[in-house]
């Protein structure tokens, strides 16, 4: 980077890097447990996404069988208060950097 | 509105609410689940935490009221779409509290199909996976009965 134009800058760095990371696609991945019922997470999903039965069955056997699935992309924000949510609901679930955007 | 009544067997079921009742002052303090992300940011994480807890504690009380005075006389349990959404979440942490406290020794892969030999298990491990059994028929029968209620509110 130029640092003539870091100097010039309305925003400082970590100011920077914070709009950046608040810009970027983030992706909500539920990861398996061994406990919560297939039923269970089923109604999370329907619950917590609007999700119709079958796409909610399909996150749940992708969760089940591959050990994490991608229950939604979007906005840092968004993204938190979803993963929120499915951690009031015990379902394990992280944010990851979406790389395709 | 529509509540479903369960009559439940006091000689069995009394001794594993002695089981949810011991692990829900350490639910009171502590999420069920560990944020797996935590340590990037601690003010964060403990702001987080304690909003996933407060909301736990108040699904576990929501739990243990179904096993009031009122229990002990008539051995009926009560749910309906004002209880039901707290109470599944309640037991999904009780069970996770469960697996972490008493059932570590089984093997995830023999939990997760449900093969576990309950009369091979010994005390307290026994008592803890029938009280672990126990919390997902509720959670089942909540699910069964009024799932659209929790989907819908």
């Amino acid at each position: 980077m130029n640092p003539a134009q870091a100097k010039s800058s309305p925003l400082s760095q970590p100011q920077a890097e914070t709009e950046l990371q608040l810009q970027r696609t983030w992706r909500v991945v539920v990861l398996n447990d061994p406990v919560n019922l297939m039923s269970y997470v089923v109604v999370v999903f329907k619950k917590v996404f609007g999700f119709n039965e079958d796409t909610a069955r399909k996150h749940m056997l992708e969760v089940h069988e591959r050990g994490r699935s991608i229950v939604w992309i979007g906005l840092r924000e968004p993204a938190e208060a979803y993963a929120f949510t499915l951690q009031q609901w015990h379902l394990t679930a992280i944010l990851e950097p979406d790389e395709a955007h | 509105m529509k509540r479903i009544e369960v009559k439940l067997s006091l000689p069995v079921v009394a001794p594993l609410l002695d089981v949810i009742r011991g692990l829900a002052d350490d639910l009171a303090h502590h999420p069920a689940v560990a944020s797996p992300q935590a340590g990037a940011d601690a003010e964060m994480d403990e702001a987080w935490a304690g909003e996933l807890v407060a909301s736990q504690k108040s699904d576990v009380a929501t739990l243990l009221a179904l096993f009031g005075e009122e229990f002990f006389t008539d051995a009926v349990v009560y749910f309906d779409p004002t209880n039901a959404e707290a109470i599944a979440r309640a037991c999904s942490a009780v069970r996770l509290r469960l697996r972490e406290k008493h059932l570590r020794g089984i093997a995830d892969e023999l939990l997760e199909a449900g093969e576990v030999q309950v009369s091979e298990l010994e005390e307290p491990v026994r008592k803890a996976f029938m009280c672990y059994l126990f919390l997902a028929t509720i959670q089942d029968l909540i699910i069964q009965h009024l799932d659209q209620s929790i989907v819908g509110s």
